[in-house]
């Protein structure tokens, strides 16, 4: 009965430390991952950064240069109308440009206290008014 | 025997009953026990943040953390001594007795050799010697060298604190959150993964780097050929505050800032620089004039070439006078005479609440690092006295930033309406993009009033500032000439001058407003200098931007179609 007991608690004592090893390999694997996923990303900043030295203007420029091209003048510049063509300009300068008389002054700058009430207020129905668009 | 058992019995009760009583120790007692305990098993590693990124309109990177190393050495550890020295001198090119002195030191500790690069400091790992210390130092990197320094500013401290342009100003943005970080030693602890909030937000700017080139290009090439002491260029978009373009000659590398030799070059002179601005103010005068109902374009006065205001003397350029002369040629001519007259008929209110209605005298809050608000006195001040009305009608005895110019002259182009100008475009984090809405400070002039400046400063730039001009495209502009104040007056001659010039195209859509300043130039007058340097530069643009010129403008308006652009 004794032995049998000995035993129990040897197989135990050995599941325990096989379980406390396979958690120690298992977790330095992750610490190594984990160091080299760090590693990687240093490696990839620092190649962003050569890539971004290679692609700066005046570096650009200059090869520009030594294969023939020249800066364009505005006098090299032809517009070409196409009728009926209109593609959608990069630029929608419609929320952006100034508000129209019609479409209400904001109010003329003073430095009461009502004056900037009134701001604040000019503000903050503009802020609806995009945010609605 | 039975003492033995009897000893045992109260030894193990006196112990269940102690291992009760830690269960009820008052709260302070239990966490000290805890600290003690973790203290055993843990390390705390304080985990830098990561700074946030700083992007171009484009998402060109203009700013950005690398990692250098800084080399140690445990001699106690060294086993060959004369191997490593070799091996580590080899690599980075140093002095190899220098190096063996260190490895066979009787300190715990000796520094070997830092910054190093990621590229050696990898070549030092790879040769996995247990008495190296490999520790990283991380490093803010500017790719694009001297371009846009004085925007996105430097960060000092071993990459952790912000100063100057952006840096300086969104540092709590960028710089994220350092972290003291509890680490387990027990291996079996499952490792903790650096917490991904703690990174810095990056930031998405308002700068367009290819107009930036052309704009510090144009500059330099400026202050060279007027043999200049240094000058300031601007580009915005007067629809919606945006800084295309911020330039200051001579500059900086933000990569080496600390060879620089001349401190004021860390200065980002369009903010933080004040100077009497000069005759360009005539513009404002002379809008804020109409805006008020004290003159309408019609209006004449009778120029003398001279006028008495406050006890001092106001002269025109030359000392000429000439005779009946309406609004606009005063701003043609610059008249300084006929601007004191207008300030006077304005009087003190309305004169000094127009000009704070510009913007003067006030930070712009375009979010660069230590703006200068700049300086208008107005009557009751200290120092204060009824000459300023008539000299800061024309620009002098007042301090502004180059900021603050453009941003009138914008709100000018904009119809009347001033936006706030901005660096800042958008905020990038871990939850999103946040994008930086464009914001109108206030109405300074009416739709009117905007329409006769822009009239006038079209004929100014026709028959003031012919430089300026530019085949096809209707300009709209003012020079300006400052003198420089001295303890005993003002200088004279080359050399003894600020010369500006603020200007916007297509004068009848503008889209962008271009502001020029240059110090102590060869040339006194700002209309013999500047126009150029702002026609050069609006050349380049048309063609970034795509602006077409008025006829295809005109031409578009009437068929409604868009345009193809080719290369003749």
């Amino acid at each position: 009965m004794a032995i049998f007991g000995v035993a129990i608690l040897l197989i135990l004592g050995g599941l325990y430390l096989s379980q406390v090893a396979s958690f120690a390999i298992t977790n330095r694997s992750i610490e190594d991952l984990i160091s080299r996923r760090d590693q990687l990303k240093r490696q990839n900043e620092q190649l962003i950064g050569e890539i971004a030295s290679f692609r700066t203007v005046p570096r650009l420029f200059e090869r520009a240069v030594e294969i023939g091209f020249r800066p364009a003048n505005n006098s090299d510049i032809d517009y070409i109308l196409l009728e009926g063509y209109n593609p959608q300009r990069a630029a929608a300068p419609s929320e952006l440009t100034a508000r129209s008389e019609a479409g209400g002054a904001a109010p003329a700058y003073d430095e009461t206290f009502s004056g900037w009430l009134e701001r604040q207020f000019a503000l903050l129905r503009d802020q609806f008014e995009t945010f609605g668009k | 025997m039975p003492f033995v058992a009897i000893f045992l019995i109260l030894m193990a009760a006196y112990l269940v009953i102690n291992l009760a009583n830690f269960q009820f120790f008052p709260r302070s007692v239990r966490q000290e026990l805890e600290k003690i305990g973790s203290s055993i098993t843990n390390t705390t590693l304080r985990v830098p943040a990561e700074r946030g990124l700083i992007f171009d309109r484009d998402g060109e990177p203009l700013a950005f953390n690398i990692v250098q190393y800084r080399l140690g050495v445990s001699p106690a550890l060294v086993a060959d001594a004369d191997s490593l020295s070799s091996q580590v001198a080899e690599i980075l090119d140093i002095d190899e007795f220098e190096v063996y002195r260190k490895t066979i030191s009787e300190n715990i500790w000796e520094f070997v050799a830092g910054p190093i690069s990621a590229e050696k400091g990898q070549a030092l790992a790879a040769l996995d010697e247990i008495s190296l210390g490999l520790e990283e130092i991380p490093k803010r990197f500017y790719p694009q060298g001297t371009l846009a320094a004085h925007v996105i500013g430097i960060v000092l401290n071993e990459g952790l604190v912000g100063s100057l342009g952006v840096e300086g100003a969104y540092n709590d943005t960028l710089a994220g959150r350092v972290l003291d970080l509890s680490v387990s030693n027990v291996p079996f602890d499952l490792p903790e993964d650096r917490p991904a909030e703690q990174r810095g937000q990056d930031i998405v700017l308002t700068i367009d780097r290819d107009i930036q080139f052309w704009v510090e290009s144009e500059l330099k090439t400026a202050v060279d050929e007027y043999r200049a002491f240094r000058g300031t260029a601007i580009v915005m978009n007067p629809r919606n505050g945006d800084v295309l373009a911020l330039a200051n000659y001579p500059t900086m590398d933000p990569n080496n800032f600390l060879d620089v030799e001349d401190p004021s070059l860390l200065e980002n002179a369009a903010v933080q620089e004040t100077y009497e601005p000069g005759s360009i103010i005539q513009a404002l005068t002379v809008a804020s004039a109409l805006e008020r109902g004290a003159i309408t374009p019609y209006w004449t006065y009778n120029d003398t070439g001279q006028l008495s205001v406050g006890g001092r003397d106001i002269w025109n350029r030359h000392f000429q006078s000439h005779g009946s002369t309406d609004a606009a040629t005063i701003l043609i001519r610059s008249l300084n005479a006929g601007a004191a007259t207008i300030s006077l008929q304005m009087g003190t209110e309305d004169f000094y609440s127009m000009m704070r209605a510009f913007g003067l005298g006030q930070a712009t809050g375009v979010g660069l690092f230590a703006e200068d608000p700049g300086e208008v006195r107005i009557e009751g001040e200290t120092n204060w006295n009824e000459s300023y009305l008539g000299f800061n009608s024309f620009g002098q005895d007042m301090k502004a930033t180059s900021m603050q110019l453009i941003t009138a002259f914008a709100a000018i182009a904009n119809d009347g309406v001033m936006r706030q100008p901005r660096i800042v475009r958008q905020v990038i984090s871990e939850d999103g993009v946040e994008e930086a809405r464009p914001t109108t400070v206030r109405r300074v002039l009416s739709a009117e009033t905007a329409a006769s400046m822009r009239d006038m400063l079209i004929r100014v730039v026709r028959e003031g500032a012919p430089g300026a001009y530019m085949r096809g495209y209707t300009i709209a502009g003012k020079p300006g000439t400052a003198w420089i104040s001295t303890a005993v007056g003002q200088e004279y001659g080359p050399h003894s001058s600020i010369v500006t010039f603020a200007g916007f195209f297509p004068a009848y859509d503008p889209e962008v407003v271009i502001f020029v300043k240059l110090d102590r130039p060869n040339e006194y007058y700002g209309y013999n200098v500047t126009p150029h340097v702002f026609r050069r530069i609006a050349d380049r643009i048309v063609i970034l931007l795509e602006i077409p010129n008025d006829e295809v403008r005109s031409r578009l308006e009437a068929a409604e179609t868009d345009i193809v652009v080719a290369g003749s």
